[in-house]
């Protein structure tokens, strides 16, 4: 646990990343902040997939359904509806929220570990099977390109502007889930991952804890979901398949299950990487799937765990150390 | 026509059957749930690609040396990557399965790309004609195939005294150990079985689809479909399960609507584990706190 002072270290280097991110587009050029840009909106899948996998400890697949859902969302609004692309965001994230309560729903009927997780491998091939035959909505296998827009006068292509808006409502969500898993309810979370029937008996209503998980958990990646409708421009169908699951469960996993640090670290660091093997099929689903089960074997706690052993400022509060 | 589709049906659901029977051997005697199966399916069908079509060997041998490799492959796998992580959280048996049947995937798509394969047909048969229906060679073929496995594998479980082993570890591992079973030999030969079974699912329809990487995760939740509603970690269930889903799939697809038939199994899952979530034959699957 970090003393009082350490605390305040840790507020000031919390504030100190942003801060210093401001100045980045002054270092890139138009490809790699393109990639910056897309490691933000990882940072922010991972955020809510690590919620539900690492603090609440059910094993979901519905991660990539809900980016889809915020990503379709936003890109529907915007083009059909002709929303300007800012107020789609926090929309895309209600419906990714909306997303998150009907995939967890099933808990309140008491389902949970093995049945959760199918019923919410189905509900994202079910997702992916709604966005290729919906055609008039979404597009079909042709996807759905986002309308031009201009926000202060400057296009919303440009990667520069992209990234200060990227930066902002991740900032913000990574701040904010941080908090709510300091809070009380923060504390059930890991309670009912660690016992539920424990966790019950002291009267915190478990299923709705867990359906609560999932709709912050819909949201975060719902928002992501928008980012990523403008960062690519199109939406198509692909983008929500079965690598980005994989690449999801590799950054939560090589960050450390259940830690908001490790889950910027995990998206910081993979996502770049593929950027290379892209180029040469199957790779990426061999790289990632080796990363997975290389932390496993070797570093189950992820990298999380190597800096909490370096220095208590990176311990999160209330979690269990591996033993 | 509805002659037709329930032979077709059953076909379909005999595949599905020994998919989601694999799925269970290896839930039953090790609790893991093999998220990764779907992608061992994928492998066997691949590997009797390669031995039919480029190694030229007959289909026969051919399919009995796929699942003798998967077998080989699957108790690697328990004894190398399951055995280490066994004490850990249980998400991470399922984040290691995944991960695995990732590996296959990649692998698979490395060698091919996107190329989409064409298995040839197993057996030449004329089709026979009963009045109107029309009874492929594949059709029996790959019904009696499973009939004589199922046969086979549930007389072994009930009559012999290696089912009875089996069945003490089922209902106990703990006490079987007691009683001098070595159970962790005995978790290893599960995923041997269940690779092979999951296997054989995958070389069963090589020849009558196409072959390419993604198969895999379509055979997944159709077996996770099976098993749910036959009941979680029932080995009679999800034989039932798999038939009554094949026969679901066909009936949904010529009533309904032909979409219907790629998200039965969604629906059957959902369905399911709202209304019965123990399915037709299962324990309780609900968690009362």
């Amino acid at each position: 646990m970090p003393s009082a002072r350490q605390r305040q270290l840790r507020t000031l280097l919390f504030w100190a990343v942003p801060a210093l991110l401001l100045l980045l587009p002054l270092a890139t050029n138009a490809y790699t902040q393109f990639i910056v840009n897309g490691m933000l909106i990882s940072v922010l899948v991972t955020l809510g997939f690590t919620l539900v996998i690492g603090n609440l400890g059910q094993l979901a697949f519905a991660n990539t359904a809900f980016f889809g859902i915020g990503a379709y969302a936003s890109a529907i609004l915007s083009a059909k509806l002709g929303l300007p692309w800012i107020v789609t965001i926090p929309l895309a994230g209600v419906l990714g929220a909306l997303g998150g309560f009907l995939a967890s729903s099933a808990a309140l009927r008491g389902i949970r570990s093995y049945y959760l997780a199918i019923i919410t491998l189905a509900f994202g091939e079910l997702m992916r099977w709604a966005y290729l035959h919906s055609k008039p909505l979404t597009g079909g296998t042709d996807g759905l390109p986002l309308p031009r827009e201009a926000m202060f006068g400057i296009s919303l292509s440009d990667d520069t502007l992209k990234f200060y808006i990227f930066l902002a409502v991740t900032v913000l969500l990574v701040k904010a889930t941080l908090n709510l898993m300091r809070s009380r309810f923060g504390r059930a979370v890991m309670a009912v991952r660690e016992n539920e029937i424990a966790t019950a008996s002291l009267a915190i209503p478990t299923a709705r804890v867990i359906l609560v998980s999932f709709i912050w958990s819909g949201f975060v990646v719902g928002c992501a979901g928008a980012l990523f409708a403008r960062h690519v421009g199109h939406v198509f169908p692909e983008s929500f398949g079965m690598l980005h699951l994989i690449a999801s469960f590799a950054m939560v996993l090589v960050g450390g299950l259940g830690s908001v640090l490790g889950a910027v670290l995990g998206a910081v660091l993979l996502t770049a990487l593929p950027e290379y093997l892209r180029a040469f099929p199957g790779m990426e689903e061999l790289f990632f799937g080796l990363i997975v089960a290389a932390v496993l074997v070797a570093m189950p706690m992820g990298l999380a765990s190597l800096l909490r052993r370096l220095s208590p400022i990176f311990v999160e509060r209330y979690y269990r150390e591996e033993s | 026509m509805l002659m037709q589709l329930t032979l077709g049906g059953f076909a379909q659901g005999a595949i599905y059957a020994l998919i989601a029977l694999s799925l269970t051997v290896v839930y039953r005697s090790t609790t893991v749930v093999n998220f990764g199966h779907g992608d061992f399916v994928m492998a066997g069908a691949f590997l009797s690609y390669v031995l039919v079509v480029l190694a030229g060997i007959a289909f026969l041998p051919a399919a009995a040396l796929a699942m003798i490799a998967m077998f080989v492959l699957g108790v690697l796998f328990s004894k190398g990557l399951i055995r280490p992580i066994r004490g850990g959280p249980h998400i991470g048996l399922a984040l290691m399965c995944i991960s695995a049947g990732y590996v296959l995937r990649g692998i698979a798509r490395m060698v091919w790309g996107r190329e989409v394969l064409p298995m040839p047909a197993v057996f030449d048969m004329e089709p026979i004609f009963l009045g109107d229906l029309v009874i492929t060679g594949d059709a029996v073929f790959i019904i009696g195939t499973v009939l004589v496995l199922l046969i086979l594998f549930f007389g072994v479980l009930a009559l012999t005294d290696l089912g009875k082993m089996v069945q003490a570890v089922y209902q106990s591992p703990r006490g079987a150990r007691l009683i001098g079973l070595n159970v962790e030999r005995f978790n290893d030969f599960s995923w041997g079985i269940g690779a092979a079974l999951g296997a054989l699912g995958g070389i069963l329809v090589a020849p009558v689809s196409l072959l390419h990487p993604d198969l895999g995760a379509s055979f997944l939740i159709k077996g996770f479909a099976a098993m749910t509603l036959g009941g979680f970690g029932s080995l009679g269930g999800a034989v039932l399960g798999g038939i009554l889903l094949g026969l679901a799939e066909q009936y949904a697809g010529a009533y309904l609507d032909s979409a219907l038939i790629e998200i039965t199994a969604y629906v059957v899952i959902v369905l399911v584990l709202f209304i019965r979530p123990q399915g037709l034959f299962g324990r309780k699957a609900v968690v009362k706190v």
